[in-house]
């Protein structure tokens, strides 16, 4: 019972310390006086190097769906239905889910390794020392960086998944190229796309505070970064799941 | 006017009181050198000097400004900070940048110093610690002895009016201590700065500041002329500083 009531303790605390963070990370945007510099590497870190890892996620991601719905599709002769159950389900669940995850487990995890080597080094005190605020200096940027790029990493794997759905439906599946792209451009719709990037945001969102948060709160020394990259990871991809059933009942069609 | 004074200062950690009722005060342009057995608090007194922690109990009023709560946040430190020079025991390097990065920091961060002049003060600066040649390279190429020198840097290219130096010489062989404390003198003889400096190694210590403060078991239990910090009449300040095995000290940590 006392093992209970600890972890709900610690459970409120460090939802606690995550909301904190949020609004400190609101507050320094106002005004916003960015540094460019920071700004700059991490969209190029978080972003563009992982393009590769989300590519290959995706188009194998988009090539599983139709090789699991493409069989009944075709028994039932609704062929003309095969890229839109592949192209629903990725661009509305398995594309932000999959890609944020991946993202979780590359930038996230790195982003509170990072930071908690520089907490336990005392970096971040000597930035405070040289008066400079380290919500705006090193969080900021990581936030916003992280946001906008599993945003762009989404449409972008989105497009890949919607291209390995197409490519097993017509080599593996044997459905003609034109039906593929009719299934694709009559059925699915703008909203099917930007449900995708709304969760997107809101999983960017969970993931760079649930990894600053983390990363700046860590205890215990160079044993404590392992420590506070796991609980990173695992917060991260339960903020994921969660906000994902909540947006989807939101803006349910 | 003072450019440190701490009243009444206590500071705990959970149960552990790490100082108690500290009252301290420092002239402009004084140099007060800190020492004690290991854990007694001092670079935690630096630290609540610098504002980078708040006592449980007491005021720390630095060049003027009152720096506990709830006289003061943490947003309104910035323009104080600019004043203050420290130097971390753990260096507190930016790993993400060079050696030249990390002691042009403080002058990019302050704004409107042409890039020209901070180049050259950083120059100036490294030769000074014997690291020119280093400037690119990465904080994790260098020895424990360099990110010390570039700490001492980094502290002291901005000319503050009050440096606090956390065991400057702490890993450096006795000829670059030397150097080191030579330096320091130097520095606070040209910009006139007042210092606050926590070092094990009291000799070198007492070439550079001219007081010496003994922090014991939380409390300041003496402070005393530098020079004749062997000869204190306080039977502890005098087993420590000679390194006796001996005394009061032994007897009372076992």
């Amino acid at each position: 019972m006392t093992g209970l009531g600890a972890a709900a303790l610690r459970l409120c605390r460090e939802l606690g310390g995550m909301l904190v963070l949020a609004g400190s990370v609101l507050r320094a945007l106002v005004p916003p006086r960015l540094d460019r510099r920071e700004l700059a590497k991490n969209l190029h870190k978080m972003g563009n190097r992982s393009v590769p890892i989300v590519v290959l996620t995706a188009f194998f991601a988009g090539a599983l769906m139709m090789l699991q719905s493409g069989p009944f599709v075709k028994k039932l002769g609704a062929t003309s239905l095969a890229g839109w159950g592949a192209g629903y389900a990725v661009l509305r669940e398995i594309g932000p889910i999959l890609i944020a995850l991946m993202f979780s487990g590359r930038v996230g995890a790195n982003t509170t390794a990072e930071l908690a080597t520089m907490t336990v080094t005392e970096q971040l005190d000597g930035l405070r020392a040289l008066a400079i605020d380290p919500i705006r200096y090193l969080i900021v940027p990581r936030v916003l960086s992280m946001i906008a790029m599993l945003a762009v990493l989404t449409v972008i794997g989105d497009a890949v998944a919607i291209g390995g759905a197409a490519v097993v439906g017509r080599l593996m599946l044997d459905i003609e190229w034109s039906t593929l792209f009719h299934s694709f451009a009559d059925n699915l719709e703008p909203a099917d796309f930007l449900h995708g990037v709304w969760k997107s945001l809101a999983f960017g969102g969970a993931i760079a505070i649930a990894s600053c948060y983390f990363g700046v709160s860590v205890r215990g020394g160079t044993v404590g970064v392992g420590r506070a990259v796991n609980a990173a990871v695992v917060a991260s991809a339960v903020s994921i799941l969660v906000l994902d059933f909540f947006v989807t009942y939101v803006s349910a069609p | 006017m003072s450019a440190l004074v701490l009243t009444h200062v206590t500071k705990r950690y959970g149960t552990r009181l790490v100082l108690d009722d500290i009252s301290l005060e420092l002239a402009r342009g004084a140099r007060l050198g800190l020492i004690g057995p290991a854990a007694s608090g001092k670079s935690v007194l630096l630290k609540l000097v610098a504002g980078l922690e708040q006592p449980d109990a007491g005021t720390i009023t630095v060049l003027g400004d009152t720096i506990t709560r709830p006289h003061v946040r943490e947003v309104d430190l910035g323009e104080l900070r600019k004043r203050i020079g420290m130097l971390f025991q753990s260096y507190a390097l930016f790993d993400f940048l060079d050696v030249a990065g990390n002691v042009a920091f403080p002058l990019e961060q302050r704004g409107g110093i042409p890039a020209a002049e901070i180049a050259e003060r950083v120059a100036a600066r490294l030769r000074a610690v014997g690291l020119a040649g280093s400037e690119r390279k990465l904080v994790g190429e260098l020895s424990g002895g360099m990110k010390k020198r570039t700490g001492i840097a980094r502290a002291t290219v901005a000319d503050a009016e009050l440096v606090l130096y956390d065991e400057p010489t702490a890993g450096l062989d006795p000829v670059t201590t030397q150097k080191i404390y030579d330096l320091l003198a130097a520095d606070q003889q040209r910009t006139g700065a007042s210092v606050l400096a926590v070092s094990s190694d009291v000799a070198a210590l007492a070439e550079l500041v001219d007081e010496i403060a003994f922090l014991y078991r939380g409390k300041i239990v003496y402070r005393g002329p530098a020079r004749s910090i062997r000869d204190a009449p306080d039977p502890l300040v005098r087993q420590f500083v000679r390194g006796e095995l001996d005394g009061p000290l032994t007897e009372a940590i076992g």
